[in-house]
């Protein structure tokens, strides 16, 4: 397993209890979206990924060794484990967008050569390689996002952690994102573990899911699973994708017969409405052969 | 440039310093002449008020001539009116030289500069965060500032002073925030205290270096010999 959460609980200063008793655990490639209303725990929870908070009491297991909070131990998982914050102004602090980049890689020590290398490439793989010399006060939200994700991936990490990805982004750049993401972890093999409450991205998205609901860990399992739990769902305050909910009340209202199955994005929603057609229009073909 | 036009004891020599930058950084560098008028617009007043009373109220040699202020005879010293004169001619010349290198000088060159010159590196840390965080709070100040506007925190004298003094302290509490947020951010990429800086300058041509020395060497020159001419 590359990560294994043991009875995890943080307490912050303020005495709230942001993370609850959570034990979970996920392996490399993987594409993990944590699902929750604001304030459920989730960012609390990432944290705990690369080090940025320690738990109040459980264990945070990395390749199935307990983390260490030495300052060499920390760089090495920072450098093999890279967070990008939801609010790209806390990340990016530099004059230039090419300076930002830059800034992991030249804490990781690299020689300047090298440093200008993964610089360019990390630049180019989000898009946004004619904009390395602008001030990113320049930017627009989108593209501060996608420099963001520059500067982690200039790290070369193998995993990425981003809180609340898509958050007040225009549907184009949500799905500019989305693609990014979804082209690392095929291509480069990067696990990714996203904090997200979109819950129509989150089909696109993962292969597994968790649902937080103040601070406790309340369901585990593929996105299928989890969405088929309308109950759960709605106790939470969460809902399912748009295109679920059409197709639970077509079941539940209009008795159309729906798998058990709800579909969660639109191409699995175009292939039940086609299967559905076809019932309906397989007695007339047999009319028709019939005669 | 600077240093030469400000300590300049005559107006030529700054004078001359404010020609060339104004002409490098209209016609070389295309700086719209608008932005640049504006840039210089205000400063450019203030001094001249400071200037005149520089040169009605200061000097005590030679009387130039008597005006009556109010009232009041005064007395106008010659010395008084050439520190004014100077005065306002080194400030344009300084002023103007400063924003050729504001202008054209990216940010990340003049740190790397500084480094180089073994200037304290809080300093220069400092300064970088400053300059990028400088726009954040801009836009966070105009938000807050237009909410206010919008639930009428500024239709009175009173309410004006209430809503900026609640402005200026949001703003505070939000730079020590944001300062939080940025150093966990910074720490998840590996900080350890100083920040690293890429390095990649432009070599100087030494026929650029050689030139700026020599237009420089000339401006102090021409300083010293016309020391003693007097506008006056």
């Amino acid at each position: 397993m590359l990560f294994r959460l043991e009875n995890l609980s943080h307490r912050y200063s303020d005495g709230t209890l942001a993370v609850d008793n959570v034990s979970l655990s996920f392996a490399k490639g993987e594409r993990i979206a944590m699902l929750g209303t604001n304030g459920s725990g989730k960012t609390t929870l990432l944290h705990h990924l690369n080090g940025i908070l320690r738990p109040t009491s459980g264990r945070v297991y990395f390749e199935d060794k307990a983390l260490a909070y030495d300052s060499k131990s920390l760089l090495d998982l920072r450098r093999r484990v890279g967070f990008v914050f939801q609010d790209p102004n806390d990340q990016l602090f530099a004059p230039t967008v090419k300076q930002d980049v830059a800034f992991g890689p030249l804490n990781l020590g690299l020689p300047a050569d090298k440093v200008k290398e993964v610089v360019v490439e990390a630049l180019r793989t989000v898009g946004m390689a004619e904009s390395a010399e602008k001030p990113p006060h320049f930017l627009s939200l989108g593209q501060k996002k996608r420099v963001a994700l520059a500067g982690v991936l200039a790290m070369q990490p193998e995993t990425i952690i981003m809180d609340e990805p898509t958050s007040n982004l225009d549907p184009r750049a949500t799905s500019e994102i989305l693609h990014l993401l979804l082209q690392l972890n095929k291509e480069k093999g990067i696990t990714l573990v996203l904090a997200t409450h979109d819950v129509d991205m989150v089909p696109l998205f993962a292969n597994r899911l968790y649902i937080l609901n103040r601070g406790r860990l309340v369901s585990e399992g593929t996105p299928k699973e989890t969405f088929s739990n309308t109950e759960l769902i709605r106790k939470v305050n969460l809902r399912s994708p748009r295109i679920t909910h059409l197709f639970e009340v077509l079941k539940k209202e209009n008795n159309i017969p729906i798998d058990e199955e709800l579909p969660l994005t639109i191409s699995e929603a175009r292939k039940e409405i086609l299967k559905l057609l076809d019932m309906e229009n397989m007695p007339k073909q047999e009319r028709d052969t019939a005669t | 440039m600077l240093l030469i036009s400000v300590m300049s004891p005559t107006p030529v020599v700054p004078i001359i310093a404010f020609l060339t930058s104004t002409i490098l950084l209209l016609y070389f560098a295309r700086i719209p002449y608008r932005f640049y008028l504006k840039l210089l617009w205000y400063p450019i007043i203030i001094i001249a008020i400071t200037c005149v009373i520089i040169a009605l109220f200061f000097g005590y040699q030679e009387p130039l001539t008597e005006i009556n202020l109010l009232g009041l005879r005064w007395t106008v010293f010659k010395d008084g009116i050439t520190l004014g004169f100077n005065t306002f001619f080194r400030v344009a010349g300084g002023l103007s030289t400063q924003f050729f290198l504001v202008l054209t000088t990216p940010m990340t060159s003049i740190l790397l500069i500084l480094r180089k010159a073994r200037i304290p590196l809080v300093l220069i840390e400092t300064s970088l965060l400053i300059y990028r965080y400088i726009f954040v709070f801009i836009e966070v100040m105009e938000t807050m500032h237009t909410a206010q506007e919008l639930r009428l925190g500024y239709s009175s004298l009173i309410k004006r002073l209430r809503s900026t003094s609640l402005l200026i302290a949001n703003l505070f509490i939000r730079t020590l925030e944001q300062g939080e947020r940025t150093f966990t951010a910074m720490n998840a990429r590996g900080y350890d205290g100083n920040i690293r800086i890429l390095e990649d300058l432009p070599k100087p041509r030494k026929a650029a270096l050689a030139g700026i020395a020599l237009f420089d060497a000339l401006l102090v020159a021409l300083a010293f010999i016309i020391m003693n001419v007097r506008i006056v």
